[in-house]
């Protein structure tokens, strides 16, 4: 019996290694400008994901 | 480290460092629960005693599922370890030095007398002023100059209430389009704006340069009319919803969001939700109140209550509507689970006061606009940039590893720390933590992550 469905997400270890480019939105800058997150952010770099 | 939630009648496991997301029956549910901490002969013994009535769920079964969790934490997808903390100023360091967006305080003025304004009704507890041209001219320079290798470099038009000023906008955006192509840079422009003064030329305007456009509406007439009001005292709400519809209609699937305020007024903000997708809107922000626990807007523990229901409710309500065929978005439940930020993001936050900063009227930065106004916190101007470096120095050591109250939660990577005013107002610290809206985030998150599984199992 499968008791575990795993959801595909980025793996955030191996973001570690190769994110970091800097292009992506400031957080606060898009729609709130009270409180940050960054759950919603896109990533810009397209080919790390 | 974990963390386990049930809602929506899914069992959601999220193992916090690899950013993994697991849907899981009920079994797996107590299995990982007590995994960390019990050996495999207690755990199959305590739930073969609690399963004992199910047929389907023998010692076997129960190895089973224990040896299914034993390989995702070998694979890396289950009780991870932070390896992150040690790497998260160097993390933050990599961009020291640049500047990616600037907030521009357009006019400290606004045509609206919100009580519960931030700003103090646009002059942020100072002299009324409109932005020159040559003020933000410079600014747009001074960005420029300051942006490195960023391609990307995103100016929000703000406020007060920017329409105030909007001439300058139009000569603003019009001097950055006509030097992108030289120094290889892209301007995101967005407006945050009241809707006052929206006519057809700001429409034009608006549909045309602005990669998002803020909108500001409360929900239902009476609740936006209670602190949204005009200097004689009339709501704005009939004035400007015509012209937010028309707005949006021409913006034809560019990006905008309609964003409302909650207050002790409406801790039941579901209903203004429910008032914009009615007048067509499915862009939606809304934003628990920030006050002082004296001010009568504050929200209070009994509200806080009423919120945490209200957000999965709302949860609930865009899983029906995605049924009917008639999706919307909420800003706080946006997530991309394959493709989100990178650790890097996770870690650094905003950017305030490093790579965004906001320009007043008069040229002057501070670290974000919810600082503009409190002098002790101006790093500098855009003529001679950053020379308070103490205070950019707090800002930029600001990561989420940095706030004490942060190691240990489970949102962390999610939030990245919080707001840093927000922190400083309900502490006195930039490194503090906000801890009301910490305890609402977390609610966001879980809901937001329900509604994403929802919709990927749909999917599969």
């Amino acid at each position: 019996m499968k008791h575990i469905n795993t959801i595909e997400t980025r793996d955030l270890c191996e973001s570690a290694k190769k994110g970091g480019c800097g292009e992506c939105q400031t957080s606060c800058q898009s729609a709130c400008k009270t409180s940050c997150g960054i759950a919603n952010q896109a990533c810009e770099k397209k080919e790390s994901k | 480290m974990i963390h386990q939630y049930q809602l929506g009648g899914y069992n959601i496991v999220l193992d916090i460092c690899s950013g993994a997301v697991h849907v899981v029956d009920e079994l797996a549910y107590d299995v990982i629960a007590r995994f960390q901490n019990e050996s495999r002969e207690a755990i199959v013994a305590a739930l073969t005693e609690k399963y004992h009535e199910n047929d389907e769920i023998t010692p076997q079964e129960i190895e089973a599922c224990y040896d299914q969790i034993k390989q995702l934490k070998a694979a890396g997808k289950l009780f991870t370890e932070d390896t992150f903390a040690p790497m998260a100023g160097d993390l933050k360091a990599k961009t020291s030095g640049v500047i990616k967006a600037l907030c521009l305080h357009i006019a400290h003025t606004c045509n609206l007398n919100c009580s519960y304004c931030f700003a103090s009704q646009g002059k942020y507890h100072g002299d009324r002023a409109l932005m020159s041209f040559e003020v933000g001219k410079r600014a747009l320079d001074f960005l420029i100059e300051h942006s490195g290798s960023r391609h990307n470099l995103e100016v929000d038009f703000f406020g007060g209430e920017p329409l105030m000023n909007f001439e300058v906008v139009k000569q603003l955006v019009a001097y950055a389009r006509s030097i992108e192509e030289k120094y290889n840079k892209h301007f995101r422009f967005t407006l945050t704006t009241n809707g006052v003064l929206i006519d057809d030329d700001v429409i034009d305007f608006a549909n045309r340069e602005m990669s998002n456009v803020v909108l500001s509406l409360d929900g239902r007439k009476e609740v936006h009319d209670r602190y949204r009001v005009d200097y004689a005292g009339n709501g704005s709400w009939e004035r400007i919803v015509p012209k937010f519809q028309k707005l949006v209609e021409a913006r034809e699937g560019k990006n905008y969001y309609m964003r409302g305020t909650f207050t002790h007024a409406n801790p039941d903000f579901l209903a203004d939700i429910r008032t914009m997708l009615d007048l067509g809107f499915t862009e939606l922000s809304m934003e628990p109140v920030v006050a002082a626990a004296d001010d009568p807007a504050a929200l209070t523990e009994a509200d806080k209550a009423v919120v945490m229901e209200q957000y999965e409710k709302l949860a609930e309500l865009m899983l029906e509507r995605d049924k009917e065929g008639k999706p919307f978005t909420f800003y706080h439940y946006m997530i991309d689970l394959k493709g989100g930020p990178c650790i890097y993001k996770r870690i650094s936050g905003c950017g305030s006061g490093t790579e965004y900063m906001a320009v007043t009227p008069w040229g002057d930065l501070y670290p974000c606009h919810q600082f503009v106004g409190d002098e002790k916190f101006k790093l500098g101007d855009i003529w001679h940039g950053v020379e308070n470096h103490a205070i950019q120095d707090e800002f930029a050591g600001c990561n989420v590893y940095a706030r004490e109250e942060c190691r240990d939660c489970w949102a962390r990577l999610y939030c990245s720390g919080g707001c840093a005013a927000n922190a400083y107002h309900a502490t006195g610290s930039v490194r503090g933590v906000y801890a009301q809206g910490c305890d609402l985030f977390r609610k966001r998150m879980e809901c937001a992550i329900m509604v994403a599984v929802a919709r990927e199992l749909a999917a599969q």
